[in-house]
This record gives C-alpha cells, structure tokens and sequence, in this order.
C-alpha cells in the first residue's frame, strides 16, 4: 500500500512538473515572439523615423531633423542585438533576419547617398530622384520583408498560443487529477492509519486487560513471576512477588542480593547455586526453598525458570514463583492423616486377627472338653445336664463360626495379595470341592460356563465362589433342588447400570442365579453389610458375614457386586471384575 | 525292642494341648513313647543332648514364648542330624500366611488342632502311621495341610 501511494504520488507529480514545465516553456516563447515582433516593429518605427529624419533635412537643411536620423539608427542598432540574442537558437529567423539587415543596410546606404548626393537646394536633380527612389523602393521590401517575419511570427505565436492554451487546458485537468489522487490516497490512508491505530487500541486494550489480569491472578494463585537478563544482571521482579516476601511492590531494587535478604538462612547457599546454575542451563528443575517474612512468617516458595534468547541476543530467564506453603502443610496434613489411618488398620487388622485367633483357643478347649464330657460321662450326667451340655455345644458352634467368618473377613482385608493370571474354572472347581459335603447332601446342580483366565488374587476369589455357592445352597426353597447357573460374558461398561464410575471400558461379568427363597428387593443393598442378616438365626444359620467378605473381594479386584431376588424364587448375585 | 514304639515328642506351652495330647496317645491303640516339652528351648535343649534317642515325629506348636515353633523347625532343618524326624506343625489357626511359611521351611504337614477329641484322636493316629518316606516323596502344597 505504501509503496503504491509513493508510486502513484511520485507517477502525478513527475506528470505535474512535466506538465508545468511545458506550460513555463510555452509561455516563454509566446513571450520570446512578442519581444521579436515587438523589436521589429521598432525596427520599422526607427527606420522610419530616420527616414522621416532625413526628409526633414533635405527638405529644410536644418541639421536637427539628422539627428532623429543618427538617433534612429542606433536604436536600429540596438534592435538588431537584441534580435540576435532573442533569435539565436532560430535558424528560419536567424536567415531572414540577415535578410532584412542586408537590406536595413542597403537603405542606410542608400540614406547616406542620397543625403550626400543631394545638391544645394536641388531637389530635382535625376541622381537625387533614382536615389530618392531605390531608398523608396528598398524602404518598401524592408517593410514587406519585416511584414513577412511578422506574419511568419504571428504564424508561429499563434501555433504556440494553441499550444499554450491547450497546455493550460491540460495543467488544470492533471491538477485536478493529480488532487483526486492525493484525496483518495488520503483517505486510503487515513482509513488505514484509523484501522491500525483502532487495532493498536483494542490491543493495547487486551493487553492491559491481560496485564491485570494477570496481577489478579498472581494474587489468587499466590505466584510471581520475574525476569533475569544474566548478561547486564538486570531483575524485574512482577508485583505479587514482593508480596510473596511479605513486601511491598516494587519496594526495593529488584537484584538477586536483595532477594537473598528474604530467603530462609538455611536455604539461601544452595539458592545462590542454584541461581548460578540456571546461568548455563537452558532448562531448570523446579527450585524449592522458604523465605522469611519481616514478621517472622515462614513460607516455602517453588520457582522454575526457563531462559530465553532475547532480540539483542542475551540470554533471559523467565521465571515463575508460586508460594506452595498452603500445599506443603495440607500435604503434611494428609500424610499425616494417611499414617494415622494407615496405623489405625493395621492395629485394627492385627486386632482382628490376634482377637479371632486368640479366641479360638480357649473355645477349641471348650468345645474339646465338653466333646470328652459328653464321650466319657454321659452316664454320669442327668438328663437336664445333656441337655445343658446340648445348649453350650451348640453356642460354641455358633461362636466357632462367628470367629472363622471375622478371620476370614480380617484376611480379605488385606489388600497386598499378589494378582495373577487365574485359571477361574480350576477356582470354581476347587470352591465346589470345598462345598462336596453340602452340595452331595442337597444334591445341588451347579452349571457354569467356561471362564477366561482372569487376573484375580486366587484365594479370593476362590473364596467368593465358595460363599456365593453357599449361600444359593444354604438359602434352598423348601421342596427344591437348588439349581445354580453361573454365567459369564464380557461387558462394556457403557451397557451396565450396576457399574458406576467405571475404572476400566470392559469387565468380566459373572452372574449366580439361583432357584433358592430370594429376598424383598429393598434388601438388596442391605445384605452386603457386615453383620446384616434377613433371617432369624433359628431358621437359618449365618453370621451375616460371608456377602460382607464377598463385597470386600469384589472391591479388593476393583469390581462391583450386586444382588437382586424375587422373594420365593430365587436370587442373582452379579459379579463385574475389570479387564486391564 | 526300640523299633516296637513310636518315638513322639509335643513342644507345645499350653498345659490343656498338653494334656488332650498325652491323654489321646494313651487311647489310641498305637505303642508310642510321647514326651512334652514346654517351649521350643526346652525341646532344642533335649534334642540337642548326646545320646538320646531321636523322635520319629515332632508335633511342633508354632506359637510358644522364648522359641517359636518357627525358629525351631529352622534350626532343626539345618542339623541335618535330624534329617530323618518328621515334623507336624500343630496349631490354633491355619492362616495361608503360617502354612506358607512352614511349608517353605521343610515342615511335613500341618494339622489344625481339632476343637473335639475323638477327631484328635482319629488325626493323631493318621499321622503317626503315616509313611513318612511316601509322603515325603509325594508332598505338594495341596496335601500339606492336614484335612479332617
């Protein structure tokens, strides 16, 4: 755009001073031919006058009239110089004008013999009258010749009139082009300049926008930024990281000596090394020191810089330095809550395992003794005492059980079990030999698809098998044959509503459908909780433990278990492990 | 005359284990020698003593204050004196961890003390009838813990 405006104004104005050159130019010459024409006539005039001059003198012999004769050829003279000077680059001029002074000449001459000639007082004389005549004669081709070069000029003056006119003509236009131009380079560039200053505003706008924005957000987010130009050693330090020392903006020369002033003694020498450090690297690990407030405040600050090359080719660092106390103590907090609880399960764990195991002593006594009481002193004892002996057998049973299955649940506990590549039907077959004494006594049918190996911790799931079977078995609808369908399939976590904020797309999908009493469906959460039971102890034995350890697994492998029954029909347990 | 009887030895610190122990041998109609010890110093002080005669199985307890059963079979299994006693480890609980444990240092069953005593009776017989150069032979971690 700019190279097209000084283009366009450079193309005008070079037409413009041609045009007005020419223009110069023609005026010029008509004025060149009017001076011409202008001396000719006086050169007519002169000769005239030196010709009336001398009819003055011949006729009165006053030697006055001569000197308008002398007077007029001098001025003839002088006309004639002129002439030459305004003539000289005109060669037609130049050649009639020799002509015409040729022929002045001859009538000066002819002047001069005739007025030398002149007999006293004799006007008659026949030499006087021929000379008289030749002057007569010469005068009239003078005359002619001038009227010739006058016309010729006039000629010439009038082509250079049209000329001038029409150049005079043409200026205006071209001015008036030339203004148009410069009008509507004008308004180019003035709507240019307006754009950009308009776009430098709105930019300049944003950027002061960005600018506190930033501020604002270096106040939030507790950071400071500063700058490092490591050739000339000069800091600028941005506001908020002052505040981050506990100063005031811009309150003391931004320098890395003054800036050591705040940090923590304990930290400044390994700070200092490491400033020196980020001279040479183009990099720099994060950098993690404390700086102390005036007012005794310790705070822990995280700086990172990133060096930069900048237009004089320095190297800049550019550095960013965020306060991390709040992180640095909430993160103590929790690791000391972590620890807290961490300690708080393992005594809880051991507790559980100690309390369960430590409590099977003395009940295996128990339950030995009274084994050896009833072998050995039946006879001895009353019917009311075997019966007693009936009634304590039969809690320590129920104790015994309790005990195995919160053994058992403590262990489930433990999450530090290895996972590995199972064979899940030699788990499943294994669970059902666990189960051969029921299973064979209720004469169960268990059918079970082919399992995938699964990544599993084997024990576990072993044990999942074994409660859910037991349960389908041991919750048996009077007057049927417990019938349990395990089914599997691999599902996209998308598909399953019982699967809430999966972990992994796909999971393995094993499902226990049973024909066995089921359950209220209000239920189906409740029975996963520990010690929960929907049935009376008298009716059936459990301890409201074995679907808490089944969930227990479950999430150990990071899957789901849910139930759902239909009371007197039967129950589904659903089972989803997570496939890597 | 020594080969008529089964050498036996318990290392258990609880009187009433003790006891059902000795009283169970005293009805199974096996002749065993049985000899209790209270802790495991005890029984390593006895087994290490000259000219005594070796058990043919040690029931060990694993549990026991001063020496547990543990560090016992250890030191045992390193005397290779006493390559030829066969060891049940005898205990309360049957935790994966425990029958682990024992069965990596080169224990030959492990049976949980049973909670009535005519099953005591009938797993301490088993036990000493067994032949101890086939089990050996033939023992995996499956058959390793003793099942009644």
């Amino acid at each position: 755009m700019l190279y097209l405006s000084a283009f366009v104004i450079l193309v005008v104005g070079a037409l413009t001073y041609r045009s007005i050159t020419e223009v110069t130019k023609s005026s010029e010459m008509v004025t060149h031919t009017y001076k011409v024409n202008v001396e000719l006539e006086q050169i007519l005039s002169n000769l005239k006058d030196a010709e009336t001059g001398q009819r003055g003198f011949i006729i009165t012999r006053d030697s006055l009239f001569l000197d308008s004769y002398i007077s007029g050829r001098s001025k003839i003279n002088n006309s004639f110089a002129e002439l030459k000077v305004l003539t000289r680059n005109d060669t037609l001029l130049n050649t009639n004008l020799i002509a015409l002074n040729s022929l002045i000449n001859k009538r000066l001459i002819a002047f001069q013999t005739s007025y030398s000639s002149l007999p006293k007082d004799d006007i008659d004389d026949p030499t006087f009258i021929s000379n008289f005549r030749t002057g007569k004669s010469l005068m009239d081709s003078i005359s002619t010749k001038i009227k010739s070069i006058v016309t010729l000029q006039n000629n010439i003056l009038q082509t250079r009139k049209n000329e001038y006119e029409s150049d005079l003509m043409a200026t205006p236009l071209l001015l008036f082009s030339l203004l148009l131009c410069s009008l509507i380079l004008m308004y180019v560039a003035y709507n240019n300049i307006y754009k950009n200053i308009k776009k430098l505003k709105a930019t300049n706008e944003a950027l002061e926008i960005f600018k506190e924005s930033t501020n604002q957000s270096e106040i939030v987010s507790k950071h400071g930024s500063w700058t490092w130009n490591v050739k000339n050693n000069v800091f600028t330090f941005s506001d908020n990281l002052y505040r981050l020392i506990g100063e005031q903006p811009q309150s003391f020369k931004p320098t890395i000596e003054n800036f050591l002033n705040y940090v923590h003694p304990e930290d400044a020498e390994q700070l200092s090394e490491q400033v020196e450090q980020m001279k040479e690297d183009v990099e720099l690990p994060y950098i993690y020191y404390r700086v102390v407030h005036k007012n005794g405040n310790i705070k822990h600050l995280k700086a990172y810089g990133k060096s930069l090359i900048n237009e004089d080719n320095d190297t800049v660092l550019l550095g960013t330095t965020a306060d991390i106390t709040d992180e640095i103590m909430s993160f103590r907090a929790l690791e000391e809550r972590n620890m807290e609880l961490e300690r708080n399960n393992k005594e809880l764990s051991s507790f559980n395992y100690v309390a369960s195991h430590d409590l099977q002593e003395p009940l295996r006594k128990i339950q030995t003794f009274l084994s050896r009481l009833e072998d050995e002193e039946a006879e001895n004892l009353s019917s009311k005492g075997t019966k007693y002996i009936d009634r304590i057998q039969n809690a320590a049973t129920r104790m015994r059980l309790l005990i195995d299955d919160l053994l058992q649940f403590s262990r489930s506990n433990k999450a530090d079990k290895v996972i590995e590549e199972s064979n899940i039907n030699l788990l499943l077959e294994a669970a059902k030999q666990d189960l051969a004494e029921v299973i064979s006594a209720e004469n169960a049918e268990i059918t079970s698809d082919t399992f995938p190996t699964i990544k599993v911790i084997p024990f576990q799931i072993q044990q999942l098998f074994i409660n859910l079977l037991g349960n389908a078995i041991k919750y048996k609808a009077e007057g049927r044959t417990p019938k349990i369908v395990i089914t599997h399939k691999v599902v996209d976590a998308e598909d399953e509503e019982n699967i809430v904020k999966p972990k992994k797309p796909f999971y393995h999908k094993i499902t226990f459908t049973d024909n066995g009493i089921g359950f209220e469906e209000q239920y189906a959460e409740q029975i996963f909780i520990l010690f929960s039971r929907l049935h009376n102890k008298d009716e059936y034995s459990g301890t409201g433990i074995g679907l808490s350890i089944c969930k227990k697994i479950v999430e150990n492998h990071s899957g789901y278990i849910t139930a759902s029954g239909q009371p007197g029909k039967g129950a589904v347990f659903t089972v989803y492990l997570p496939i890597d | 005359m020594q080969e008529d009887y089964i050498n036996i030895i318990l290392a258990d610190d609880d009187e009433d284990d003790r006891l059902f122990f000795t009283d169970a041998f005293e009805e199974i109609k096996i002749t065993t020698r049985v000899k209790t010890f209270n802790d495991g110093v005890y029984l390593m002080d006895y087994l290490n003593t000259d000219g005594i005669q070796l058990p043919n199985v040690l029931f060990l307890d694993l549990n026991m204050p001063r020496k547990s059963g543990l560090e016992c079979l250890r030191e045992i299994k390193q005397n290779e004196k006493f390559n030829d006693i066969a060891i049940a480890i005898y205990s309360t609980s049957a935790s994966e961890e425990d029958i682990e444990k024992t069965f990596i240092k080169g224990a030959n069953i492990y049976i949980k003390k049973p909670s009535d005593f005519k099953t005591l009776k009938k797993v301490l017989s088993e036990v000493v009838t067994i032949n101890w150069q086939y089990h050996t032979n033939s023992m995996n971690k499956e058959n390793f813990l003793l099942r009644f």
